[in-house]
């Protein structure tokens, strides 16, 4: 099961990085862009933590987490 | 009771609730991940300009993460029925503690898109009566 895990969020992390030239289109602003990027990169991190996690995995799903949390709130104060 | 319920068997049927639980909610994120995928490569074909469609998407992502994050807690609270070492309760915790505080902050995102979205809703709204009536008749001076 965590080899399937791990190729689904591999595969929801390509999703992301492709989703951000179409977002980008749509709604016209590099900010948006990059919130669809965090919340795929966040899905991801998700995925990685069902199954048997490991420290590892634990630390680096908190850290994505932290760093779309710091980025978002970022972006939200800068568009202001 | 040990002899009904034998603790091996209690193990191992917790085991496959928590299997079943966390992997519907990872077929959810997923699924979740390749509608939204879709969605946004459709929109931008059509092209720019549509914000309230790219915040309504942004929206069902983050529904559906929520989603797959409440199964995924629900494993958390079976898997603390059988936890036998302090290192398995310890990662635990801090896993469930990660999914909470990811699950109320997004929470509180859709709720600031979902604001966002009835804003616009409503700007729209306000400007519609206008532009209308300046469009009917274009040479009539502002009263």
């Amino acid at each position: 099961m965590t080899a399937v895990l791990h190729s689904a969020a591999l595969a929801v992390t390509a999703m992301g990085l492709l989703a951000v030239l179409p977002a980008f289109r749509a709604s016209g602003s590099i900010r948006s862009a990059l919130a669809v990027l965090l919340d795929f990169l966040t899905a991801a991190g998700l995925l990685r933590l069902a199954g048997d996690p490991s420290w590892d995995s634990v630390a680096l799903a908190a850290a994505v987490i932290a760093v779309r949390k710091l980025v978002t709130t970022g972006l939200r104060t800068a568009g202001r | 009771m040990e002899e009904l319920l034998p603790e091996s068997v209690l193990r191992d049927a917790v085991d496959l609730m928590v299997r079943l639980v966390e992997a519907a909610g990872a077929v959810i994120i997923f699924v979740g991940a390749v509608w939204a995928f879709a969605r946004f490569v459709a929109a931008g074909a059509r092209g720019g300009g549509r914000s309230r469609t790219f915040t309504g998407i942004r929206l069902s992502l983050g529904r559906f993460l929520a989603l797959g994050l409440e199964f995924q807690l629900a494993g958390d609270v079976l898997r603390t029925a059988v936890a036998p070492s302090f290192t398995e309760i310890g990662q635990l915790a801090a896993i469930a503690a990660i999914r909470t505080a990811l699950n109320f902050f997004l929470g509180r995102e859709i709720a600031q898109e979902r604001e966002e979205i009835e804003r616009e809703r409503d700007r729209e709204r306000d400007r519609g009566p206008g532009r209308e009536a300046a469009g009917a008749r274009p040479g009539t001076p502002p009263r």
